[in-house]
């Protein structure tokens, strides 16, 4: 394996004795040109992590190297990282190349050097045209990628976001994920980003650490956190998802990627096939079905199927979700909308799924005291 | 077709009822704001411009040292003062003081107002409560502590010939140097106000993102706190400057009678030698000070405003 860019080493952040760490040893590696989204509710510890990253806050614990040099306690004005706040904090007194400018004149880049670097940045963001405007007078989405060029222009070692698009509106947000991302990938900029939202992290991501509670959850590549999730937690966080306690009564084969085909026993609906890592057998799992990979068929449908009835059936235009009731439990399905016949409340139905799309939690659960 | 035709023009009617039934709310609206502002605007007219003009037209009469006032128009209370090199002095003196007080004060409170700003402590209101909390006792008290304090055989004198380091007594009282000491700690909490309400645009975010692009602390100072905080440094200046060049009891009480400067001068020139058409003269020459500064500080405050 190559030697990673960024490597955190048991970071620990403990904002005062007593309490919970709002970061609790947390580890990871980061490669060379990859983007990295810390995901996870607020309170999580993901901006904390970018902040002792980013060199504005101490760690209790642990250690943070960067191409190879430990730079945990180097001041954050000695780590050469380009940093884009929430706020984008673009400094009101200067104007947008004076903005851009700024990290340059830091490092006493030479004049000229500066207005080139400054133009090059300012047209990587196609804002060339507004170099002499006032930070006041820029829409949300112009201060954002002013504040990106402004980051990027001194050539950072990490280029660090935090929540970058929280505060613009719907349909921005979708543009400048896009736009960053490729910017991103142009420079090849070794890259963290602080989100909450599940859809901008499995968008723009290489590497996805879902955080809970100043602990990464799971760390990988957006189909693995989706497809293959580690924690309860991470699959309810990452898109929705239906929890079946699946008993693990025996091995069927293996399939790809080093899983286990199982035969597996849910409580009152009879057996299915599920997939999961080896060695399950003997134990109850969570199994994971995703809504939209369980079928709903109206008629009778093969064998392993759930019979139930419908209870709820919600229109968005683009799909239906729909609530099936079989037994005491409800699950949810999706389905593409079609302008044939669609299932009422009250209708039988019938759900199955394929085996490779009911995942087994690695973790077993704890069985109730008998 | 027809009941169209009489339906249309009715529609209109009505629609253009409602234009003029707007129309007339919103005169009305303004009729009940302009009433509003009458209170005020009387309270104003008999309590500040009535006496100013009044103070005024007193300039341009005649005194006479007994006190009686000749009612007539003369340039001669504006010739005395500008001709005069001991008004020249004074009205220097004066200006000389409100600019070093304000220098000194906004100085000192600077830290102080930077630090409160800033904190997030929970304590923050106490402590700006804390800061403020001199208002609560008046300025003759002010400055007659300070008086104890820097007197000949004050605390600061003592002090100072208790460890040797001086023999004779530093001269602090009955001059300028007592005079804005006196000021500049009686005007600490108004300078610490005025700038904490003046630095809107500061916010630590815009620190660490100067941190993060490799300024140093002092890099940070210079190049982002200080730009963004002189709207407030400005504000707190002009108020120092004005509440200094316009207050009588501390030059007359600290300056023992040896420091004359515009109010002071005002003050005996009124009760004194009863002289009212010098005294407003003056007066007037002491606004146009104020008014000098304030088209100064408006210019500045446009330019960093941005």
């Amino acid at each position: 394996m190559t030697e990673s860019k960024l490597s955190i080493v048991d970071l620990t952040k403990r904002y005062a004795a007593g309490l919970d760490p709002a970061v609790d040893r947390l580890n990871m590696e980061v490669e060379e040109g990859h983007l990295v989204a810390l995901l996870g509710p607020s309170g999580c510890g993901k901006t904390t992590t970018l902040r002792m990253v980013a060199g504005l806050m101490d760690p209790t614990a642990g250690s943070i190297v960067v191409d190879g040099k430990e730079i945990t306690h180097t001041p954050v004005n000695k780590r050469g990282m380009g940093m884009v706040f929430q706020s984008y904090a673009l400094f009101p007194h200067m104007n947008v190349e004076q903005n851009v400018a700024f990290g340059l004149q830091m490092r006493q880049t030479s004049k000229s050097e500066q207005k080139r670097r400054v133009a090059g940045a300012l047209d990587m963001v196609q804002l060339g045209h507004l170099s002499k405007r006032q930070v006041k007078d820029l829409s949300g989405g112009q201060q954002q990628r002013i504040a990106l060029a402004r980051a990027l222009v001194v050539e950072p070692t990490l280029l660090l976001l935090d929540e970058p698009l929280s505060n613009l509106d719907a349909k921005l947000r979708e543009t400048m994920r896009t736009e960053i991302r490729s910017i991103q990938q142009r420079t090849r900029a070794t890259t963290l980003f602080v989100t909450h939202d599940q859809d901008e992290a499995l968008d723009m991501a290489d590497r996805i650490a879902v955080m809970n509670g100043g602990l990464i959850e799971q760390f990988g590549s957006p189909t693995d956190v989706y497809e293959r999730p580690r924690t309860r937690f991470v699959a309810n966080f990452i898109g929705q998802a239906n929890f079946l306690n699946a008993r693990v009564l025996s091995e069927t084969g293996s399939a790809a990627k080093g899983e286990t085909h199982y035969r597996v026993s849910i409580d009152g609906l009879g057996q299915f096939g599920a997939v999961g890592a080896p060695g399950l057998t003997g134990s109850t799992h969570e199994l994971v079905i995703r809504p939209h990979r369980l079928r709903v068929s109206l008629q009778p449908a093969g064998t392993e199927t759930i019979a139930g009835v419908i209870e709820r059936v919600n229109y968005t235009g683009d799909a239906l979700s729909v609530a099936v009731k079989a037994g005491d439990r409800v699950l949810q399905s999706q389905m593409p909308t079609s302008s044939g016949d669609l299932p009422r409340t009250g209708d039988a139905a019938y759900l199955s799924w394929n085996e490779q799309d009911a995942y087994l939690l690695p973790t077993p659960v704890k069985e109730p005291a008998a | 077709m027809t009941v169209t035709q009489t339906e249309a023009p009715a529609a209109r009617r009505a629609g253009a009822a409602e234009g003029e039934l707007e129309k007339s709310t919103g005169r009305r609206n303004r009729r009940t704001y302009l009433a509003l502002l009458i209170p005020g605007v009387l309270g104003l007219v008999v309590s500040f411009v009535f006496p100013l003009a009044y103070m005024v037209r007193m300039s341009f009469n005649k005194g006479a040292p007994d006190g009686v006032i000749e009612e007539t128009f003369t340039l001669d209370t504006y010739i005395q003062p500008l001709t005069d090199p001991y008004y020249w002095r004074v009205t220097l003196d004066t200006f000389q003081m409100g600019v070093t007080v304000g220098l000194l004060c906004v100085l000192v409170s600077y830290p102080v107002a930077l630090f409160l700003a800033r904190s997030t402590s929970k304590y923050r209101g106490l402590l700006i409560a804390v800061a403020i909390a001199p208002l609560l006792t008046s300025a003759v008290v002010r400055t007659y502590g300070w008086m104890v304090i820097l007197g000949t055989n004050g605390l600061v004198n003592s002090t100072l010939d208790g460890m040797g380091l001086i023999d004779t007594p530093l001269k602090l009282t009955n001059n300028m140097t007592g005079v804005t000491i006196g000021l500049v700690e009686i005007f600490m909490p108004y300078a610490i106000l005025a700038m904490i309400s003046g630095f809107g645009r500061l916010s630590p975010q815009l620190e660490e993102a100067a941190g993060s692009l490799g300024a140093s602390k002092l890099q940070i100072f210079t190049r982002v706190t200080l730009p963004l905080s002189l709207p407030g440094i400005l504000t707190a200046f002009l108020l120092v400057f004005v509440l200094s060049i316009s207050t009588f009891i501390t030059p007359r009480l600290l300056g023992g009678g040896s420091v004359q400067v515009l109010a002071t001068e005002i003050y005996d020139q009124t009760t004194g030698l009863l002289n009212w058409p010098f005294a407003a003269a003056l007066s007037v020459i002491l606004l146009v000070l104020f008014g000098l500064i304030i088209a100064v500080y408006q210019r500045l405050t446009k330019k960093i405003g941005g």
